[in-house]
């Protein structure tokens, strides 16, 4: 009993002065303007304003029913090419070499019709329309989903008059595929939709790609910069003997530290989150809109407990350093290496997240923020993705702490 | 009141410190000379508790270097180098409460204890303005009352006059001669043996970790002329070898 109270009273002791150490921190740390512009405004503008961007250029760039798409052909006696001048936005460009323009952008695909196509339909033979997109940009990518597009819709046109009988002959067929009223009520019945029409949503591979990775890389930077001052940069001003030669324990001094850090790295995290959702509310992208309240809360205790790991890694590095110009040395790369695993994790589908996954660091919190995106969270992943952050933040804190206390780190004799 | 006995201190194969024992008494101002890598540096950063020795111990005040570290902290003030190592977007009295209460001084009486501060040395005229805009004096004079801000028994002092010019030296020197009138025991070290000799009652002079002289400064000027002490320290610091 009496060495409980004495814990006890030790304990609070100990919080007392980080309270005292975390205050002080935040004072010095929220007085310099820098801070504010780049740990909460920029983590608040980059997400919605990288988004923005995205959807503009899918817009622009996509072939879609109000844009021109650029098109070479090898045959022009034939309904496919009279079915595609009944559509404006197609736009057909001559040319001797379709590989070069392909390359170059000119045109975003070549369309290779094979001989006598329509005596084939006449005929009631398959038929085949061989179309080559450019890879060269993201235009020509998104153009190639509108020619996709069109060429099934030239299949239902051609399944529709094969199937009544309409066209008695070749001249008829083209007469057909080029009628207007008949393409304005079969565009009517399969409207075009974007690049979802080929299986390829291009805005959504961002989104789900980028949104993890901007918020694993502002909870990590969000702390480094505070990390690095809050320890190397005490070193460097000459300030560190003073604060190991007062009262306070050094573990009391470095949990102190810890929250100030955290903080900060939750801070930018959470601008990162309320940027990301600010633009949820705003667009009108059903996809991206199907986020709720609770996925939002999901989001929010994630980065809580990632800004806690990183702000205890970031620490642990701060301290090792002699000085904030060696700590910055090693924090950059910290940075550049916590991204790894969203690249690595791009490629998972929601199915695939298994107890493996949610044990990783960084990979656990990135299948948790996949499946929020995707409105599918599971709370019971979520559960554990927070038990095992816990634990690593545990051992990097223990880490910090000790060599917080080792005078070889401190004084790097 | 300081008692160091036997104190060692070893840098992997390197001995920074060997054995060394002296006394500070209350009211003492003891000056330690020594040249670069002597050790002095790492004694007092031994005696207050930064680090730690591989053998012998130190009482400062009632209270044992290694047993009782924490209280040792709380009967110490340290100023080390010419760096004042203020946190510049504080301001003064911020600055002041937040070593005040990190020693475990409750806010008001740390409030009383530092305008008390703030008139002795005078800077109540920027003591709420931010610690970045000071000149390098103005620092000086908060880094002074920071160490002392929680009234210690001992003060601890590593080059305080490293880089500094005639008007910021004098300030250094000004507040160690008030610490004497406050009967506190005070050590520090400098390159500087003239300043050493002018303000210090004894002077250690520490080569290689070891202490190879200890005396009193006023014995040593009614022996010698001021010449001819000069040239024995510059002897001691500078040919320890022969005297260890």
């Amino acid at each position: 009993m009496k060495f409980c109270l004495i814990w006890f009273v030790m304990v609070m002791k100990m919080f007392k002065n980080a309270i005292i150490v975390f205050i002080k921190e935040m004072k010095d740390i929220l007085r310099d303007k820098k801070t504010f512009l780049f740990g909460l405004i920029i983590p608040f503008l980059l997400i919605p304003t990288m988004l923005f961007a995205i959807d503009y250029s899918m817009n622009f760039f996509q072939g879609g029913k109000d844009n021109q798409v650029y098109v070479a052909i090898n045959n022009k006696e034939n309904s496919f090419y009279r079915f595609c001048t009944a559509h404006q936005n197609i736009k057909f460009v001559d040319t001797d070499n379709p590989q070069a323009a392909l390359n170059s952008g000119r045109i975003s695909a070549y369309i290779n019709i094979q001989d006598n196509i329509d005596d084939d339909i006449i005929n009631k033979k398959n038929i085949d329309i061989d179309v080559e997109f450019g890879t060269s940009s993201l235009g020509s990518m998104l153009s190639a989903s509108a020619i996709g597009y069109y060429k099934e819709l030239y299949l239902a046109l051609i399944q529709y008059i094969t199937d009544n009988d309409y066209a008695k002959n070749v001249e008829e067929l083209r007469v057909l595929a080029e009628d207007k009223e008949l393409n304005q009520n079969l565009t009517e019945i399969y409207p075009y939709q974007g690049s979802q029409d080929i299986g390829f949503n291009t805005s959504s591979l961002y989104f789900n790609m980028l949104v993890p990775m901007m918020l694993i890389l502002y909870c990590c930077i969000g702390s480094s910069s505070t990390a690095s001052d809050l320890s190397a940069g005490e070193k460097e001003r000459g300030s560190l003997e003073a604060l190991l030669s007062t009262g306070a324990s050094r573990t009391s001094i470095i949990v102190g530290k810890l929250f100030a850090t955290t903080v900060m790295g939750l801070i930018s995290g959470l601008c990162t989150v309320l940027g990301l959702s600010t633009y949820l509310m705003i667009s009108s992208d059903s996809q991206m809109s199907q986020v709720s309240v609770a996925d939002v809360l999901a989001l929010l205790a994630t980065t809580l407990f990632t800004s806690m790991f990183f702000a205890a890694v970031n620490l642990a590095i701060g301290v090792y350093s002699k000085s904030s110009k060696e700590a910055q040395t090693y924090l950059m790369p910290v940075s550049i290496i916590s991204l790894i695993p969203t690249y690595f994790t791009y490629s998972m589908d929601l199915n695939s997240i298994n107890l493996k996954y949610l044990c990783i660091p960084i990979v656990n919190v990135i299948c948790i923020i996949k499946e929020i995106l995707a409105g599918v969270l599971n709370f019971s992943h979520l559960g554990i993705v927070i038990a095992w952050l816990i634990v690593y933040i545990a051992i990097a804190f223990s880490l910090t702490a000790h060599m917080f206390k080792k005078e070889s780190v401190i004084f790097r004799i | 009141m300081i008692e160091v006995s036997g104190i060692s201190k070893n840098f992997k194969n390197f001995k920074a410190l060997d054995d060394i024992s002296f006394t500070v008494k209350d009211g003492e101002i003891v000056g330690l000379l020594g040249e670069n890598g002597a050790g002095k540096s790492t004694l007092l950063r031994t005696l207050s508790t930064m680090l730690k020795p591989d053998s012998g111990t130190a009482k400062i005040g009632n209270y044992d270097l290694i047993s009782d570290s924490k209280e040792v902290r709380k009967n110490i003030g340290i100023l080390f180098g010419s760096e004042t190592g203020l946190y510049e977007r504080l301001n003064a009295r911020e600055n002041l409460e937040y070593f005040a209460n990190l020693n475990g001084i409750s806010h008001e009486d740390a409030t009383q204890r530092i305008n008390e501060l703030s008139e002795t040395f005078d800077f109540g005229s920027y003591i709420n303005k931010r610690v970045g805009t000071y000149s390098r004096g103005m620092k000086q004079k908060i880094a002074i009352a920071r160490a002392i801000v929680h009234d210690p028994s001992v003060v601890l002092l590593d080059e305080p006059d490293a880089g500094l010019d005639f008007r910021a030296s004098k300030i250094i020197f000004d507040f160690i001669e008030f610490l004497k009138k406050q009967n506190k025991s005070i050590i520090f070290s400098s390159h500087s043996i003239e300043n050493i000799k002018n303000y210090s009652d004894r002077i250690i002079v520490i080569h290689k970790g070891r202490l190879i002289e200890s005396f009193n400064v006023s014995e040593y000027r009614e022996k010698y002329t001021d010449k001819e002490i000069n040239e024995i320290l510059f002897n001691l610091v500078c040919d320890g070898d022969e005297n260890v």
